[in-house]
């Protein structure tokens, strides 16, 4: 599902983000990929998402080759991964099921699809009853949740979670943690990129661990593992 | 699709009203220019039939003196008859040239009452084909051995013959100078034109940036997030156009029966072949000003 070999991401001639990535993900995989803020990880996520080229390397992300794939080509790409950000991005002035008919409606689906997957995503992640509400009458947790059902509602095979539970508290993290789990069931592949320590460890699941831009680690049913 | 062309235009009609202070900023310089742009085709239009018409009027006439010989004026008359360039040759007496004088003269009649006797020359008028051969006919008579035994000044023959070179080729040049400085004027609303549209269409990318990045993260195409702008571009320059059309028929109902008045000897008029002409070339302008500007601004501040 993705093939990094040998990348590296400069921004700066001196500042390295990313050093000599090497990293294999299979399909249906669940990865972490845990560091402080400023490891890298959010790079990787945009390299990923090709918002970025890498300095050097090779990137291949659902059989697409990033370094070929044409600019025009680009949002066919990104229409099989979901994202899903701390900030959760969802458009103040929609409803929750507007929020997510928005993603099937701009990639063209048409309206009786759009009309039988949404209430059917929403219910996925336990909304059905707050799908006419708008972002500012749903807590924190909804809101990550509508998030995430407009993430899963293409049915991607690829979901990559940015930080999803930064802005959570712990309580609402877990059940967060668990609603991708459940998308992990299903097939589609997931990768979070996360500094939250106690989610890490308990979930035991597969974990890269980045430090100023490299891999330390790279372990399956591994733990957050730094000591800060 | 169906559903596509709809949003398209909600989107391009709700970006145009959140914005309307720029979008009228936007359609006003639009339709100055393309107002410009279709005033200048009308009197262009206008001012050829004058040229044309003032071409095709174009005559030489050739005075002749008092008592001069009949044989020599139908010699001259035939001489010029046979020229390739001339159409027609027609004799006019003194007492024609008179009545014409007070025909002409009518309303001032104290003239008329002035003259003593019969001063009017009688004269040859020499119609040509193509008023631009002006100068050769011209040359020819000077040339014919008959032509200073019967001019009316036979010193200086050259002032027996009257043409109206002049007129034709100041028009010309009057033209030419109108449409060096509307081209000027056009070219520098359009380029206003263009950075109004610019900054509505930068506006409007501004003020949906979180929606925009939410279509690109969600793989909306391209051309699907870019169609929107475009359209509000050219959804402005086609009211822009309209308004100059409007005005322009406007102006065409005030001003061309008053230019009939004045200009009464004339056949002037913009027919609806011209007008249809004329809407068609604003509101092919204006689409091309709208796309280029939106164009422009997609450019540079929608990286897709």
């Amino acid at each position: 599902m993705i093939s990094m070999r040998g990348v590296d991401k400069f921004y700066a001639a001196e500042k390295p983000a990313l050093v000599d990535i090497d990293v294999e993900i299979e399909q249906g995989e669940f990865v972490f990929v845990v560091g402080h803020s400023g490891s890298g990880k959010s790079t990787l996520i945009k390299l990923l998402l090709r918002e970025i080229f890498p300095t050097r390397g090779h990137i291949v992300v659902a059989g697409q080759d990033l370094i070929r794939l044409k600019n025009w080509k680009v949002p066919f790409l990104r229409r099989n991964i979901g994202c899903v950000f701390q900030d959760f991005k969802l458009l103040p002035t929609k409803t929750a099921y507007e929020n997510v008919a928005f993603a099937l409606e701009v990639i063209g689906r048409s309206r009786h699809v759009t009309r039988t997957q949404v209430p059917e995503v929403l219910r996925l992640v336990g909304l059905e009853d707050k799908m006419e509400s708008y972002p500012d009458e749903l807590s924190g947790g909804e809101q990550q949740r509508v998030s995430i059902a407009r993430a899963f509602v293409n049915r991607p095979p690829l979901l990559l979670a940015d930080e999803p539970t930064g802005n959570l508290d712990p309580q609402t993290s877990l059940g967060i943690m668990s609603l991708l789990s459940r998308i992990n069931k299903t097939g589609t592949t997931v990768l979070v990129a996360t500094h939250d320590r106690e989610m890490v460890d308990s979930m035991r699941r597969r974990v890269i661990a980045l430090e100023n831009g490299r891999i330390i680690r790279d372990q399956d049913r591994g733990v957050y593992g730094y000591d800060d | 699709m169906t559903i596509s062309i709809g949003y398209f235009l909600r989107e391009s009609v709700i970006n145009f009203r959140r914005n309307w202070i720029m979008s009228l900023g936007a359609v006003i310089t639009i339709y100055l220019s393309l107002l410009l742009v279709g005033v200048s085709f009308a009197t262009g239009y206008v001012v050829t039939e004058i040229v044309k018409d003032v071409e095709s009027k174009v005559e030489i006439q050739i005075f002749l003196k008092d008592g001069f010989a009949e044989e020599d004026m139908l010699e001259l008359q035939q001489f010029l008859s046979s020229d390739p360039l001339v159409e027609a040759v027609n004799y006019t007496s003194k007492e024609e040239a008179l009545a014409k004088f007070k025909e002409d003269m009518k309303e001032s009649p104290e003239i008329i009452e002035q003259m003593e006797g019969n001063p009017l020359p009688a004269s040859l008028d020499v119609k040509l084909i193509d008023a631009r051969e002006v100068e050769v006919v011209v040359a020819k008579i000077k040339g014919n051995p008959t032509f200073p035994q019967v001019a009316d000044k036979p010193d200086n023959p050259e002032e027996s013959l009257k043409y109206a070179k002049q007129i034709v080729n100041r028009l010309f040049a009057l033209t030419r100078v109108v449409r060096t400085v509307e081209v000027v004027f056009i070219g520098m609303l359009a380029i206003v034109s263009l950075i109004f549209i610019n900054n509505t269409i930068r506006l409007a990318i501004y003020a949906r940036r979180k929606e925009i990045g939410i279509m690109r993260l969600v793989g909306a195409s391209n051309w699907f997030i870019r169609t929107p702008f475009l359209l509000e571009g050219v959804f402005q320059a086609l009211i822009g156009a309209a308004l100059a059309i409007g005005t322009i028929v406007v102006l065409e109902r005030a001003i061309m029966p008053r230019l009939r008045e004045v200009l009464a000897f004339l056949d002037l008029g913009l027919s609806g072949s011209v007008m249809v002409q004329i809407s068609l070339i604003l509101i092919g302008g204006g689409i091309l000003i709208g796309l280029i500007g939106s164009g422009l601004a997609l450019r540079r501040y929608l990286k897709v």
